[in-house]
């Protein structure tokens, strides 16, 4: 009845659009149908020769299917692809045996498989059923799979389904609570009293209670007694490590104080404060989230401040917040003026938490210390104020630069002055830290800083001094704002916001701490150092306020330095008063903060600050007028707005030299960010940017970059757009752009071609550069990314200043390093100018100044900075191998910036790793560490360390040291035939041009993905976007970034930009070629995996390093592609959408291939 | 192709009634039907009483001789819920293996007995295998013919034992099914008898 029957049939089509191969030569049947989601392809060729016959699907490995005699015939032709919606019902069978009887009464038993559109039923495992056939069919019986054409079906009979098997809302909490019986409501959850006999004491015991469990040692005793069992521990650790022998040679006496160095820019990290912060958060999980909320009693100060506020809510927040602050307050109050039990308590109520711990682990090992006052060690904290001395410098600096203030918001050349507000910034911030600050700055500052700025200084510290009589309240008020902070970021939750709030805070924290505590005392001596630092970041941000002209104008009148601390005790007191008046506070703060950053000594005090300094970014990118409105904005939106009023107070600080004071608690937060020993000073500022958390901090970051922009740039006009825009990340961009304008050597660069917005980015950037110029290119390169011109560009400075910083103190390769700042923050603008290099001099104040605004901006500077870094490093690791310490610096450097950009760094990372395999390393971390909320932060705080090696350059360069400057100066470097360093300027310039572009094609894409992934991301949307999809991005952002490498490219960084063009654009190539290259590779691998199973898809978000390795084997392929499809970059917006655009994505691509 | 007229079509949730060119009798809800290839899905109550399954039919309408609709239901169905796809596969797949497996046990010749006694395995013991005629139970029980209790082997533990366990109770399960069997039959002789 049947002749013959040939029929192939590609497995696995699910979900993947695939190719029929025929093997049979006459006819064949391609059935092609693809049911979405539900049920895969099918490719069938089938031949018939003779009457029609059932069609035999086998897998083309098997064997040719054998005709199958006494089947029914199947009709022939193509399917139409037209299926009744109704029929997804019958999906939910797919799997399920059946029954199938044709029509000639033949019984068919197999597993359903799918259906065809014509209702073409596919079986798999089927056999025929014959009467005689009581049990299961021989293996001879079965065929893979027949397809039954829908005319030959009678019926089809599936028994005992399962029709909710697959239904996906079985765990919804609607489908869950749709089956339990009886009624339920929410409870109303009630503190428990254990009235008067259980005094706050035996909860705060509880609370504060230390002991966690066993004593290791009596675990091993308890097991040598009861189990014999003789622990092994060695707590020399002689098994994994080796004992140090310590020597006295000057040799190790280098490798030590280096090993210090790093230990404490590690320590200083956003990251490690981060990390730190979670292990050593004390909070449990219902702590966190489920407690009783005790706001109420002061007692338990933990309350809610560690509690992630989601941005919307965050102004509600704020106001519940009050409470937590004041308690955080008293706490610090208590912990300050009286010796609180609970010291946890008090580190909780204060930073908000796990912030301050991060924070003060991250510089000095606080997190976990202040939780535990015994694990606080004193060591350590001297140590951080050692660290923190450097920072000093910077601080110094500005004080020299101070006097110049009013002269800067003239003009850029005022860089100098920058520095100098930036001094007074710092100052400022220390004001409410202030008496740790001065004692620091009086104990450090000094020598470290330049005589100028230790001038500068020493006139902070006098009102550090007043403050420090007020000592317990400006603890507490650095705690309180700290808390403020903190508890707006439960930066935790938000990782960029939590970790720089952390940051900032742990630096306030630390000071604060180190007053409560005994040994804090002794460490204050120290930590003054880190304070004075955490000062002068601040200064600098006033000075940058003041920079602004606008914002001199209205900031300074908005702050009034000297009655801002006093402001801060009020404020202070106000809180602790009334938790509730926190929220009053806030607003009173806020005018305060206009007056001064004093009242921002508390946590609204810091937001306020933060706002203030926002404020200011966007009045000075605003200009003046601006500045009012950032005010009152910041009244309206806590977080915005606090951060809005901060700048507020930071600009009108700069105008008047008290209010220069205040600005400083601006600069401070920047500074903070950017300086993480600084952040102790500044920890108030950085508290308060802090307190926005991630989005606040965005904002503030973003409104920093403004600030920055504003006082780089007497573009004000185009800040301002920035400013408004600055509030929407999106828009904020787009003002950039007009900033990156304004500097059109550096605009031009790059992506501009690739991506308008990026493109505008860079311009901004340049822009930026242009006002800023000398304080950095790089930094310009930052902004546009950033939107804020301003911001980028002190972030730039601040990436700078790290490995400026890292190179310092790797003093040797110190010309290395110090070419690699250049390269990361100057190559682009020296590149483009030589004028840029003498900026760049200039730049290191304003660096400093911008590293403050940087704070506030942090995010969007972090982020611009990181990319930059992650260029630079990448160009430096390029050139790297010249230089020994240029690679450590870059690594970390690197990896500060990996985890702010995790794309960008990616490819930076990429590059970097194929460049300097050293880096690659700690760049993974970083990248992971990004993915976290709090990447963003720590990259803040990262930004801070460097911001202190900045200032440390900064001082240098101004005071000529050479060993310094070369790596602040990057000027000097290009100056420096150098073949190398220009080589490095040429490289980084382009990479971070690439950068950028991609920055900016990302948030062109739209998807908000790969806008996190760009820099822009970063700032405002990005963040949003990382930490909603880290790993998604991250790997998207690799393939993004690549393309937009690529596109950047193409579109000619290397072009001219690049004075060693060979050579660089080599370098340029090599790094951007990987990125290139994998963007396309990326694209189509990542899609082309997912055609074939949709478990690659996953795979490859699951393994963002798989994606890694895929782009930069695509690299290499890549780099042979010049052209990036504007449909790479589609499908790379289209990935971050989500695995099912993936895969239809992927099918697009192999429809599209296939017609190519 | 024209819209379906009045009477042509069935809307979901409708009760249904037809007979097959086969002579079968159908009936149940419908869940579904395509009107282009005339495919109707019923949904039935499960022929083995369980609750929470049912029996699902295809009926392709061009094999029906009489249609009839016991009660009409207009309201919209509800809404089609989002399906666990990779879930559906999952079970495609194992149902495959499983029935590829089985079918390989008996090409192998294995005795009627030894598939049922793999089949009552594998109910409570996924991982179980065919090797030759042999059943390989957790990589660790071998029950080779005449898959008795004590053609159990492998290293003495809780898994021999409980293998054990088990093929001890499906044969003792077949006998009392077939005393079962023998006495109804004894019953109907006698009841034939008897009427006779």
């Amino acid at each position: 009845m049947f002749t013959k029957c040939c029929i192939t049939f590609i497995e696995s089509c699910q979900g993947a659009v695939g190719e029929c191969t025929s093997t049979v030569s006459s006819e064949r049947l391609v059935i092609i149908y693809q049911r979405e989601e539900l049920i895969s392809t099918l490719f069938i060729n089938y031949l018939f020769t003779g009457p029609p016959v059932n069609v035999i699907i086998v897998p083309t490995t098997a064997a040719p299917p054998t005709p199958q005699p006494g089947l029914t015939a199947i009709g022939q032709g193509a399917l139409s692809c037209a299926v009744n919606n109704n029929n997804q019902q019958l999906v939910c069978l797919q799997g399920t045996k059946c029954e199938l009887k044709v029509k000639n009464g033949a019984v068919y038993e197999g597993v359903f498989k799918t259906y065809g559109p014509e209702c073409d039923l596919v079986l798999d495992a089927a056999h025929r059923k014959s009467p005689e056939m009581s049990l299961a069919p021989r293996k001879e019986d079965i065929v893979e799979s027949i397809i039954f054409k829908t005319s030959d079906v009678v019926v089809v009979t599936f028994k005992d389904v399962d029709l909710n098997f697959a239904r996906k809302d079985n765990f919804t909490d609607a489908s869950v609570s749709g089956r339990i019986n009886g009624e339920h409501k929410e409870k109303d959850l009630e503190p428990w009293d254990g009235g008067e006999t259980h005094n706050s004491d035996s909860l705060e015991s509880l609370d504060t209670d230390v002991s966690n469990g066993w004593d290791p040692n009596d675990m091993f005793k308890y097991n040598e007694e009861k189990y014999g069992v003789l622990s092994t521990y060695d707590s020399s650790l002689s098994t994994y490590t080796v004992p140090l022998e310590r020597d006295d040679s000057e040799e190790f006496l280098k490798r030590e104080a280096r090993a210090a160095q790093l230990a404490e820019e590690i320590e200083a990290s956003a990251t490690y404060k981060a990390r730190v912060a979670l292990e050593n958060d004390e909070r449990t999980e219902e702590e966190k989230y489920t407690a009783v909320v005790r706001g109420e009693r002061e007692t338990h100060t933990l309350s809610r401040e560690n509690k992630y506020i989601p941005p919307g809510q965050r102004n509600r927040d704020a106001m519940s917040w009050g409470p937590g602050r004041q308690n955080s307050p008293r706490l610090a109050q208590n912990s300050a003026g009286v010796s609180t039990p609970r010291p946890g308590p008090h580190d909780y109520s204060p930073s908000s938490g796990a912030d301050q711990r991060v924070v003060n682990g991250g510089s000095s090992h606080w997190p976990s210390p202040c939780p535990s006052p015994s694990s606080r060690p004193p060591s350590r904290y001297q140590s951080g104020p050692s660290s923190l001395p450097p920072r000093a410098t910077t601080p110094t600096r500005p004080p020299s630069r101070p006097p110049s203030r009013p002269s800067r918001p003239p003009s850029h050349s005022s860089h100098p002055s920058y520095p100098s507000s930036s001094s007074s910034f710092s100052h400022h911030g220390p004001t409410s830290p202030a008496s740790n600050l001065p004692k620091r700055m009086s104990s450090e500052g000094p020598p470290r800083m330049s005589p100028k700025s230790q001038r500068t200084p020493r006139a902070h510290r006098v009102p550090p001094s007043r403050i420090s009589g007020v000592h317990p309240g400006v603890d507490l008020v650095p705690h309180n704002p700290a808390g403020d902070v903190s508890a707006a970021p439960s930066t935790r939750s938000s990782s960029s916001g939590g970790t720089w709030s952390s940051v900032v805070s742990g630096g306030r924290l630390k000071f604060t701490h180190r007053p409560r505590s005994p040994r804090q005392s002794s460490l204050s001596g120290a930590s003054p150092g880190s304070s004075q630092t955490g000062t002068a970041p601040v200064e600098t941000v006033t000075l940058i306020s003041a920079s602004s002209p606008t914002a001199a104008s209205p900031a300074p009148n908005m702050v009034a330095p000297p009655s801002g601390d006093a402001k801060e005790c009020r404020v202070q007191e106000t809180r602790q008063s009334s938790p509730s008046a926190n929220e009053s506070t806030k607003p009173v703060d806020n005018s305060p903060f206009s007056l001064l950053a004093g009242p921002p000594p508390m946590a609204a005090d810091h937001r306020k600050q933060i706002d203030n300094l926002k404020k200011f970014s966007e009045d000075f990118r605003l200009q003046p007028s601006s500045n009012p409105e950032a005010a009152f904005e910041p009244m309206m939106t806590k977080s915005q707005r606090d951060p809005a009023d901060n700048t507020n107070t930071n600009t009108s600080k700069p105008g008047s030299p008290a209010a220069l004071s205040p600005s400083p608690s601006a600069p401070d937060q920047k500074r903070a960010g950017l300086d993480v020993t600084s952040q102790g000073v500044q920890t108030t500022a950085v508290s308060a940017f802090s307190g926005p958390k991630h989005e606040e901090e965005e904002k503030k970051e973003a409104v920093q970059d403004q600030v920055r922009k504003s006082t780089l740039n007497p573009n004000a006009n185009e800040f301002k757009p920035r400013f408004n825009t600055q509030p929407k990340p999106a828009s904020t961009p787009t003002p950039p752009r007009p900033q990156g304008q304004p500097s059109p050597s550096i605009v031009v660069q790059q992506p501009q071609a690739v991506y308008g917005q990026t493109v505008c980015f860079p311009q901004m950037y340049p822009l930026t550069p242009v006002s800023p110029g000398v304080q950095s290119p790089v930094y310009q390169v930052q902004m546009p990314h950033m939107t804020v011109s301003q911001s980028k560009p002190y972030r730039p400075g601040k990436v700078p200043n790290m490995p400026q910083q890292r190179s310092d103190q790797h003093h040797p390769p110190g010309t290395p390093t110090m070419m690699h700042p250049a390269t990361a923050a100057g190559p682009p603008i020296v590149a483009p100018n030589p004028a840029y290099s003498a900026q760049y001099f200039a730049c290191g104040p304003q660096q400093f100044t911008s590293q403050p605004l940087v704070q506030q901006m942090t995010h969007y500077q972090s982020q611009a900075q990181h990319v930059f870094s992650p260029v630079m490093q990448g160009s430096a690791r390029m050139m790297a191998p010249h230089t020994h310490s240029q690679p450590g610096l870059v690594s970390s450097s690197t990896t500060q910036y990996p985890e702010q950009t995790h794309t960008m760094y990616a490819n930076a990372n990429m590059h970097a790793d194929s460049c300097a395999p050293v880096s690659p390393g700690p760049m993974p971390q970083q990248y992971a560490h990004p993915s976290a909320t709090l990447h963003h932060h720590p990259q803040h705080p990262q930004p801070s360390a460097t911001p202190t090696g900045q200032g440390q350059q900064g001082g240098p360069q101004q005071h000529g040291g050479p060993p310094s400057h070369p790596a602040a100066s990057p000027v000097q470097h290009p100056q420096h035939p150098q073949a190398a360093a220009a080589a490095l300027h040429l490289a980084s310039q382009p990479p971070q041009q690439q950068m950028y572009s991609a920055l900016a094609p990302t948030p062109p894409s739209m998807t908000p993905g790969p806008n996190p992934q760009s820099s822009q991301a970063s700032f405002p949307s990005a963040q949003q976007t990382v930490y909603l999809h880290p790993q998604v991005q991250h790997s998207y952002n690799h393939s993004h970034m690549a393309h937009m490498q690529q596109a950047h490219m193409q579109s000619g960084i290397v072009p001219s930009h690049h004075p060693a063009p060979t050579h660089p654009p080599m370098m340029l190539m090599a790094t951007q070629g990987p990125p290139g290259g994998p963007q396309p590779q990326m694209p189509q691998a990542a899609l082309n995996p997912i055609p074939v199973s949709s478990t690659t898809h996953f795979s490859y978000l699951a393994h963002p390093q798989g994606t890694r390795r895929r782009q930069r084997s695509g690299h290499l392929l890549s780099l042979k592609e010049d052209k990036v499809g504007s449909t790479g970059i589609f499908w790379i917006f289209e990935e971050c959408r989500g695995t099912v655009d993936r895969r239809r994505l992927s099918c697009l691509q192999h429809v599209q291939k296939k017609c190519l | 192709m024209a819209a379906p007229g009045p009477g042509e079509y069935f809307s979901v949730g409708s009760h249904v009634s037809c007979l097959t060119c086969l002579g079968q009798r159908l009936q149940g809800e419908v869940v579904a039907f395509d009107y282009q290839s005339k495919m109707l899905t019923l949904k039935c109550a499960s022929s083995s009483g369980k609750s929470n399954l049912n029996d699902v039919i295809l009926i392709n309408l061009a094999y029906v001789s009489e249609v009839d609709i016991i009660n009409d239901r207009t309201e919209t169905p509800p809404p089609l819920a989002s399906l666990n796809v990779g879930k559906l596969a999952n079970r495609a797949r194992t149902e495959k293996e499983d029935k590829l497996s089985q079918a390989y046990a008996i090409s192998a010749g294995v005795s009627l007995e030894g598939q049922q006694l793999f089949q009552t395995i594998h109910k409570t013991i996924k991982d179980c295998k065919w090797q030759e005629k042999n059943i390989i139970v957790m990589d660790d029980v071998v029950i080779s013919p005449p898959y008795q209790v004590e053609n159990c082997r492998g290293k003495e533990g809780s898994a021999l034992s409980h293998v054990r366990k088990i093929v001890e109770k499906h044969f003792r399960d077949v006998e009392s099914q077939k005393s079962m069997q023998r006495s109804q039959a004894q019953q109907t002789q006698k009841d034939s008898t008897l009427s006779s």
